[in-house]
């Protein structure tokens, strides 16, 4: 009877959600290493702190969001953090061509390959509707790189250490807001099966 | 006041008129057109004259930056003056301003007023300058950093350098870099920071190296088209895209090539080729020039087949990508790859599309390729086309090498030889043996298979048997080789010659024989060698007459016997044997059943050779040693090997070790030993046991007879010295006994308590009384008298040591006074041999008539006394000390003799000094010369 109940245990829900906190995790751990790659190559990030705004903000969900919401305002941070990525991708490769393939070359594709995952997983968890916040508008991959004071090159510099930040900030945020999910998720599971 | 400032004025306006005065203009119209990315600023103006002098200012701080006097043509079509400045400084750090005036040798126009460009430290942002830049490596630079309104200036570095800036205005601020290195791949930053460490702005500069490509070559693969390559040249360090090499090859872009890919291509062949590579930091061009015959560079041949393969011979086609080649004359290489029969083989002709080959080896897998060239103006091989592998047919194997060895006289083995891949031509199935005699008819043969090598042969009767042994393989049987018995010949039947090895190979050499029709067979193997025999031989021509065993087939330390043979129709004749070794070595084994008999005084020690097998070389010898502990001492070299055993002589008797070693010209072995220890024969035992021991000992009892009889005087006193009979002077005939002294009141002996001897001084020994009585009961003795106790004295010496002795020996004195009721006193000292000796040299107790004399006098005389003493009576007379005993005192001779149990004197029974004749025995009459 015990097996027939378990059987009855939505557990994939619950593995997913667990799967795309740890992916967060990873692909977090991901994003610092990669910061600390771009850092050796453009040793002055090391030295010195660049100034000015975040590059991604989000003020349209409500103050006091549910989980679910805070995932959903999670997923529209991380996607805005992709389309950084890409334009990154995208403007380096033009800068440089594609024979530059080394370590930090190799990561940058292997963050942007995990971060969609990442946003999938995390849409899939969200399918029923909840805690979706409404789509950015589209971003333009200049946006930010002209609020830097310096020429192309030093601003396109700054600019992409900005990007790394939010990378690394706001995949934090989704390990840390998926393992809540997740926690509530179970929690209430138990619930339901004591029921 | 006012008077000064008129003058003033009067002198100006003078100034004034004489410089219009001398025909000088002020220019006209000055106006600056700057070219930022240039750094150049472009001024123009409207004047007169040709000979101007110029300032330029950075404006805030009128700082000059040019004080210049050029000359400056007007221009025929405007009529302006132009000059260009090219600043140091981007222009955008700061304001620049300009005034011109005309010059005549030392007359000058006033100056134009100033033109001003502004800089970009006016709005309120952050700039740095120059952006992006792209300059060669050594190029000097200065970067300006203007600094937001709001911010305070910290420093400028380039790189990871920290540099010294100076101010230009109140908001920029500039450094100079010298002799600048090449960049990474995204250029060298160029950073603005403030106190707060935070990044004002920044700029990136790429210092790198124009292009520095060369060796262009041009060629066709077509007989059409070029394709041109070159070699890359110094890194240009400039990685970002825009300052990447471009290329153009005969002024058509060349997109193909970049970093890596150096080569481009062209649909027609022209005959002068350049390619330029052109970066922002330069241009490089290089040029080639050839006719299209001369660079042909043909592709690989493809469809490569065999098309008719033979044991011996294949054929070989191909085809070729290009239709323009079938009409070239080509030369073409094959290379043709197998285990130890790879070769290189070249053909020609015009579009050469197959070859024959021949040449080949049956059964054999080849792996082709296959490369052309243009034969004419041959510029280079073309591509090598695609390995492909041939495997050849089988053939018939090769004739085997054949040849017959007798071990008996009527039984032998046939041999032959394995075929090599080259010769067995496919692999074997096996042999046929078959053997005939002129006395039987028919032949029987034998199938064998493949691993064997050897047959046996048994002769029934004394003809010769003809063997023939041939080889089959799936292609066919080879061609048989016969082989006729050869006589047995032992080596016991020949003249065995030694044959030396000559580094490790038998080099033999023989007579020719006029009936080797067929040429001679060297066989050779190891002597003694029965059964299986490695049998070895070699074949050759009738014309040679020596041969060389090479060492490949010999083994060191083996002996080999070789023989020569001659070769007819009929059977192999022995003409020569050898015995031999290639290399002799030590032999392996030292010599056995080595053994020694004794004879007398002389060994005899018998061994045997050891076998030949473990002999490793011709036993030249042996050599005979004698062992000690540390080395071995050679006795004999025995140089004839026939000889084994030696006789070593005159040995004494001891222990021996002796080692025999066998001795090759290589060296000796490790050698046998044998030990013997050296004994005496009976008869010599005995005499030496028992006569000669008795014989010494009767010499010295005669010898001591002799002696003592020469000498019996001294003798008999230093044994037996006359005992002088006493003196009597008084009446001494009461019985003897202690003397009983009954010391006066004022002459008691003051009894000192201290048990320690004094050597120095004599004593007196109280003799207890009660010992006394029991020895001398006759004595009366007044017990109740109220007079002083009497005390006993004896004249003892006494030393503090061996009390024990004392003890035991004057127990009868000592004890007893310890149950003394008169004297409570304890006489615990104890006299020794050694202590008495002292007390003798200090002197003991003396008689008083003894004390005048003192112990002063000669030891000798007291001799006598001592021996009296040693009578054992207590006290003796004072009388009895008599010098007429000089002797008294000296009882070293008495050592040896009969001592009392008191002392170490001579113990002579009481009886005998009372009956002094019983002394007279047989050895005191020998002594005394009586008979």
């Amino acid at each position: 009877m015990e097996g027939a109940a378990d059987s009855d245990t939505p557990v994939p829900e619950r593995s997913a959600a667990d799967r795309a906190a740890a992916l967060a995790r990873l692909l977090h751990r991901d994003c610092t290493r990669l910061l600390e790659l771009y850092k050796e190559r453009e040793d002055f990030l090391s030295q010195h702190a660049p100034g000015g705004e975040r590059l991604v903000t989000l003020a349209l969900c409500p103050e006091a969001p549910s989980t679910a919401e805070q995932v959903g305002h999670v997923r529209s941070a991380l996607r805005r953090c992709m389309e950084l990525l890409e334009c990154l991708i995208v403007r380096e490769v033009e800068e440089m061509g594609e024979e530059l393939q080394g370590e930090y070359e190799s990561l940058r594709k292997t963050v942007k390959d995990r971060l969609g995952h990442l946003l999938h997983s995390t849409g899939a968890l969200l399918e029923n509707g909840e805690g979706g916040c409404p789509p950015s508008p589209p971003m333009q991959c200049i946006q930010g790189q002209d609020e830097v004071e310096a020429s192309d090159s030093f601003a396109a510099k700054i600019w992409t250490y900005k990007v790394l930040l939010e990378l690394i900030h706001w995949t934090d945020s989704a390990s840390q807001t998926l393992h809540v999910f997740h926690t509530e998720k179970h929690g209430q599971q138990q619930q339901q099966q004591l029921l | 006041m006012q008077g000064w400032v008129t003058l003033a004025l009067l002198l100006s306006l003078g100034a004034k008129r004489s410089l219009a005065q001398n025909g000088l203009g002020e220019p006209r119209g000055l106006t600056l057109n700057p070219d930022l990315p240039a750094q150049t600023l472009s001024l123009a103006w409207q004047s007169d004259s040709t000979l101007f002098d110029l300032e330029i200012f950075h404006t805030e701080f009128m700082n000059v930056v040019l004080n210049a006097t050029v000359e400056v043509q007007a221009d025929p079509v405007t009529g302006l003056h132009s000059w260009t400045w090219h600043s140091p400084l981007p222009l955008e750090c700061t304001s620049h301003s300009v005034r011109i005036r005309a010059r005549n040798q030392q007359s000058v126009s006033q100056w134009s007023p100033l033109q001003t460009i502004p800089g970009w430290d006016i709005p309120e942002k952050s700039y740095m300058f120059p952006e992006d830049k792209m300059i060669p490596v050594g190029s000097n630079m200065t970067f300006c950093c203007i600094v937001n309104e709001k911010e305070d200036f910290k420093e400028i570095k380039y790189g990871r350098q920290e540099m010294k800036a100076t101010r230009l205005s109140r908001r920029s601020y500039a450094i100079t870099v010298t002799n600048q290195p090449a960049s990474d791949n995204t250029g060298t930053n160029v950073i603005c920071s403030s106190q707060k460490f935070q990044i004002l702005t920044g700029t990136v500069v790429f210092v790198g190296y124009p292009p520095g490509d060369e060796g262009l070559v041009c060629e066709t693969r077509d007989l059409a088209s070029a394709e041109c390559s070159w070699k890359k040249g110094r890194d240009t360090h400039l990685r970002i895209k825009h300052s990447q090499t471009n290329y153009t090859l005969n002024g058509r872009d060349c997109l193909e090539a970049n970093e890596r890919k150096t080569w481009c291509s062209s649909k027609m062949w022209e005959e002068n080729w350049t390619l330029e590579a052109r970066n922002p930091l330069g241009t490089v061009q290089l040029t080639d020039s050839a006719q299209l015959t001369d660079r042909v560079h043909l592709l690989a041949p493809v469809n490569v087949a065999a098309v008719k393969v033979e044991a011996w011979s294949a054929t070989l086609q191909w085809s070729w990508s290009v239709a323009a080649y079938k009409k070239l004359e080509m030369v073409c290489q094959l290379r043709l790859f197998a285990h130890e029969l790879s070769s290189t083989r070249n053909y020609d002709g015009p579009g050469l599309s197959s070859v024959v080959l021949e040449g080949l080896w049956p059964d054999v897998d080849y792996t082709v390729t296959l490369r052309c060239g243009s034969k004419h103006s041959f510029w280079k091989w073309g591509d090598e086309s695609a390995p492909y592998r041939i495997h050849t047919k089988m053939d018939r194997p090769d004739a085997l090498d054949v040849w017959m060895w007798m071990d008996s006289s009527n039984t032998g083995h046939v041999f032959w030889k394995p075929l090599s891949v080259r010769k067995s031509h496919g692999a074997l199935d096996g042999y046929e043996v078959s053997q005939s005699s002129a006395e039987e008819d028919g032949r029987n043969t034998v199938s064998l298979p493949p691993g064997n090598f050897s047959y046996p042969i048994i002769l029934n009767n004394s003809s010769d048997v003809t063997v023939a042994v041939a080889a089959r393989n799936p292609a066919g049987l080879s061609q048989p080789s016969t082989v006729t018995t050869p006589a047995y010949r032992a080596d016991s039947q020949l003249s065995v010659s030694e044959l030396l090895g000559t580094n490790g190979s038998f080099v033999l050499s023989w007579e020719p024989n006029v009936s080797a029709s067929s040429g001679y067979v060297v066989e050779w193997f190891p002597t003694g060698c029965t059964g299986h025999c490695p049998i070895d031989w070699k074949k050759l021509p009738e014309s040679d007459r020596s041969f060389t065993v090479n060492s490949d087939s010999l083994v060191a330390g083996v002996r080999y016997t070789v023989s020569v043979y001659s070769l007819s129709t009929g059977a192999p004749t022995l003409l020569q044997r050898w015995q031999g070794y290639s290399q002799e070595m030590i032999p392996s084994q030292s010599v056995s059943e080595l053994s020694l008999n004794q004879t007398g005084s002389d060994v005899l020690l018998s061994w045997k050779a050891t076998e030949m097998k473990q002999q490793r070389g011709f036993i030249r010898g042996y050599t005979i040693y004698l062992a000690s502990a540390a080395h071995l001492d050679l006795i004999a070299n025995i140089t004839d090997p026939a000889v084994q055993s030696y006789r070593v002589k005159g040995l004494t008797l001891s222990s021996y070790k002796f080692v025999v070693k066998a001795y090759t010209s290589a060296g000796e072995d490790a050698g046998a030993t044998v030990a013997i220890k050296m004994e005496m024969d009976t008869a010599d035992m005995l005499f030496v046991g028992i006569l000669v021991p008795l014989g010494i000992m009767f010499c010295c009892i005669i010898l001591f007879s002799i002696f003592f009889y020469k000498k019996r005087e001294w003798v008999k006193k230093a044994f037996y010295p006359e005992i002088p009979g006493p003196k009597v002077s008084g009446d001494w005939s009461s019985p003897r006994g202690p003397l009983d002294v009954k010391p006066s009141p004022h002459s008691l002996v003051h009894i000192v308590k201290n048990p320690e001897w004094d050597f120095t001084k004599e004593g007196l020994f109280p003799v207890p009384e009660e010992e006394e009585e029991s020895e001398n009961d006759n004595m009366e003795v007044d017990t109740d008298s109220d007079e002083p106790a009497l005390l006993r004295y004896y004249n003892q010496v006494v030393g503090d040591g061996s009390h024990s002795n004392q003890v035991s020996d004057s127990s009868a004195s000592s004890t007893a006074s310890m149950g003394s009721t008169q004297t409570e006193i304890t006489y615990a000292g104890i006299q020794s041999p050694s202590s008495s000796q002292g007390a003798y040299s200090g002197g003991g107790y003396r008689p008083q008539m003894q004390s005048v004399t003192g112990p002063a006098e000669p030891q000798i005389e007291f001799e006598a006394d001592f021996q009296d003493d040693g009578l054992n009576a207590g006290y003796k007379p004072q009388c009895s000390w008599q010098l007429d005993s000089p002797e008294a005192e000296n009882f070293s001779g008495s050592l040896g003799s009969p001592t009392s149990v008191t002392s170490s004197q001579f113990l002579i029974p009481e009886s005998s000094e009372e009956k002094p004749q019983p002394s007279n025995t047989w050895f005191h009459n020998f002594l005394s010369g009586k008979s």
